[in-house]
């Protein structure tokens, strides 16, 4: 069949059509499409590219001093990974704090997403809110609301001493600052999970329940593939959002570690060294950004879908 | 009568369209006589200080408020002296930093140095932070100061025993896990050599600096948390803490003035400085060197001297504090006696007595990074 159509196809005027693309008044027609997208191609070079150039063009500047562009040292670099300099644990805490949140999110939201696309029916909706709202107020609120819920005679702790028990000492920990980053990214992950589950069709899952398949077979070979791709970019939008996490550490966490962001703050506040401050930004946009697109060519999307 | 072609009325259309906006950069500039920045400690940027004198003066005024002078200083340094016309930092910083540096302009003498003797005495002209390192040029208005070491909960650590001790309280190995440290680094660096007894305000040598690593490590390795004031307040109150360093009227005096007169800041009675224990801040507002200064920038600084509004300035929101213009009759009797209980006016004179005033430390930016890594291994 493919070896009929293809003679066809070159027989339809492909060709013309191509050398009319390379006439001049085509080319005009090109370069008119690129005029017209040049302000939106200014504002993403200005809004967008020329921070991220600046920010990068810092790190490379004497150290606490303003000569960006002008002069150009590696020595920010060097600072940063001389073995003396303990800052690689503030970037262990944040990648590890990311990669746990993720890990804990994707169990705790896969049950809520599920629900939400197969089991809520006309409550999805009113759920669905349920988990946007806290988006409305300001996260420092929130994780100050859980410091007075956990906190000695607190909420929690002043319950359960009038019923003669006592609050676990969780404030000012590594795992009260994991809570808290789950409690704040869980709707980045749930949202995406919810598309992808309902990307399922009910009649696949029907289909492998008549052929015999188990529960646990129909979740491994049909649920959890197709589902992949919103489960995916759940998990890549709450890793990226995690790595920048601070407020988290600093409300909750009472500083018991300090996150890399927070060292990004410290060297553009009170060291007064923007140039170290940039020079690390920029360590820590580089590992984010390839551990992202490791993680999307390893896992590619079409293959999970089953498309090669 | 004038006959215009329809080239003639689009010569004139596009010749507007070009003036159009020349003339609007024209009344940008013109509009920075009714517009004025401030940059500032927080309680300079509240509505209460501010309304009043942007309804009288008809005038665009913002303000930024940021808890940290180094962060203040370098916006300067940056380029934004092209933005700001008042900056308000602690002492040290116009007379050995920013005048220095030209980030800053002097104000007119004759004008200005009449208010310092409405202060208290201790403000009397020529005051040292006021003026430049010559003596010539007035370079900012003092207004809020206070002591500032640490605060302790009476009703755990009692007020004698804290002052008695001083510093050497946080050596104590049975307060481990009882007290917090405000996340003011650059104060904590004051705090880190006060507590090894070394004076902070000098050039130090490498047994110091080692001496300065050890208690950092340690006294950050024994904080129950490490945070802003509100959660060093909301900690002292819950019984999470005892105490916190760094702290003082400052920071303590929002929960004072919330009923928790059990909550007290502490000026130790003798310490490494020349025999002094305790820091003291006193806050210096300066014009900045802005080639497009607002004339409302001095006007600023003239309202903010009349009593009440000195007044309003020691009770915005955030933190309360004393004010050097309580020196006269008519700004004191503005306080009540629950006010100046929140901001303990009963032994201030006694415990500024006992504080050096905030100085630069010479070797800061290794203090620094010795501090930042002794909280990474916290």
């Amino acid at each position: 069949m493919s070896e009929l159509t293809l003679p066809h196809a070159e027989e339809r005027p492909t060709g013309t059509r191509l050398e009319a693309r390379s006439t001049p008044a085509a080319r005009k027609k090109v370069s008119r499409g690129l005029l017209s997208s040049l302000p939106v191609l200014v504002v993403l070079l200005l809004g967008f590219l020329a921070p991220l150039a600046t920010v990068a063009a810092y790190a490379f500047a004497t150290p606490r001093t303003f000569d960006v562009f002008r002069s150009f040292t590696l020595i920010n670099f060097e600072t940063i990974f001389d073995p003396a300099n303990t800052v690689w644990m503030s970037f262990a805490w944040s990648l590890g704090f990311a990669a746990a949140t993720v890990v804990v999110l994707a169990i705790v939201a896969y049950p809520i997403a599920w629900g939400l696309a197969r089991v809520f029916g006309r409550w999805a909706g009113f759920v669905s809110v349920l988990f946007v709202f806290p988006l409305f107020v300001s996260e420092n609120v929130r994780l100050y609301g859980w410091t007075l819920f956990f906190i000695k005679n607190g909420v929690l702790d002043g319950t359960l001493k009038l019923l003669g028990g006592a609050g676990p000492e969780v404030l000012y920990t590594p795992g009260i600052t994991l809570f808290g980053m789950v409690y704040v990214y869980l709707p980045f992950m749930l949202f995406p999970m919810v598309l992808g589950l309902a990307m399922v069709p009910k009649e696949l899952v029907e289909a492998a329940r008549d052929l015999g398949a188990s529960r646990l077979m129909i979740w491994r070979e049909v649920e959890l593939p197709l589902a992949m791709p919103g489960i995916m970019i759940g998990m890549l939008l709450t890793f990226v959002l995690a790595v920048g996490a601070v407020a988290e550490s600093k409300i909750l966490g009472g500083q018991s570690v300090i996150v890399a962001t927070h060292d990004i703050e410290i060297a553009f506040t009170y060291a007064q060294n923007w140039p170290l401050g940039s020079a690390l930004a920029l360590i820590l946009t580089i590992i984010v950004g390839a551990l992202s697109l490791i993680a999307l060519t390893k896992l590619d999307l079409d293959r999970i879908l089953g498309r090669r | 009568m004038t006959l215009f072609s329809k080239r003639d009325a689009l010569k004139i259309m596009g010749g507007a369209a070009l003036a159009g906006p020349l003339v609007n950069m024209q009344s940008a500039f013109a509009a920075r006589e009714s517009e004025l920045n401030i940059l500032c400690w927080e309680g300079y940027n509240s509505a209460q200080v501010l309304d009043p004198f942007r309804s009288s003066k008809s005038a665009n005024v913002k303000a930024e408020s940021l808890t940290n002078d180094p962060t203040m200083i370098n916006r300067l340094r940056a380029g934004e002296t092209k933005v700001w016309d008042l900056i308000n930092v602690n002492n040290p910083w116009a007379r050995k930093i920013m005048h220095p540096e030209g980030l800053i302009k002097p104000l007119p003498k004759d004008e200005f140095e009449p208010f310092f003797a409405k202060m208290l005495p201790q403000f009397k002209a020529p005051y040292r932070w006021a003026m430049s390192d010559d003596g010539k040029d007035l370079l900012g208005m003092a207004q809020r100061f206070g002591p500032y070491s640490f605060v302790v909960n009476t009703n755990k650590v009692s007020r004698k025993t804290a002052e008695e001790q001083g510093w050497d309280l946080f050596n104590d190995p049975s307060i481990k896990g009882k007290y917090g440290i405000l996340e003011s680094d650059d104060w904590n660096v004051f705090d880190m050599f006060l507590i090894a007894g070394i004076n902070p305000f000098k050039t130090h040598d490498e047994k110091e600096m080692e001496k300065f690593t050890e208690t950092s490590k340690r006294i950050f390795g024994g904080a129950k948390l490490v945070g802003d004031i509100a959660a060093m307040n909301q900690a002292l109150v819950s019984g999470e803490i005892d105490m916190h360093l760094t702290g003082g009227t400052y920071s303590v005096s929002p929960a004072r003035a919330d009923g928790h007169p059990e909550l007290r800041a502490v000026t130790p009675l003798k310490g490494p400085i020349d025999g002094k224990g305790g820091t003291a801040w006193i806050e210096i507002t300066s014009t900045v060197n802005n080639p497009n200064l607002s004339p409302l920038a001095l006007e600023f600084l003239k309202y903010v001297q009349d009593p009440k509004v000195a007044h309003t300035v020691a009770f915005a929101e955030g933190t309360f504090n004393p004010v050097a213009q309580m020196g006269t009759k008519a700004c004191f009797d503005l306080f009540t006696k629950e006010e100046l209980d929140a901001i303990q006016y009963d032994s201030l004179e006694e415990e500024m007595s006992r504080c050096a005033e905030y100085d630069i430390v010479p070797d800061y930016d290794k203090a620094l990074e010795i501090l930042t890594a002794a909280k990474r291994a916290k």
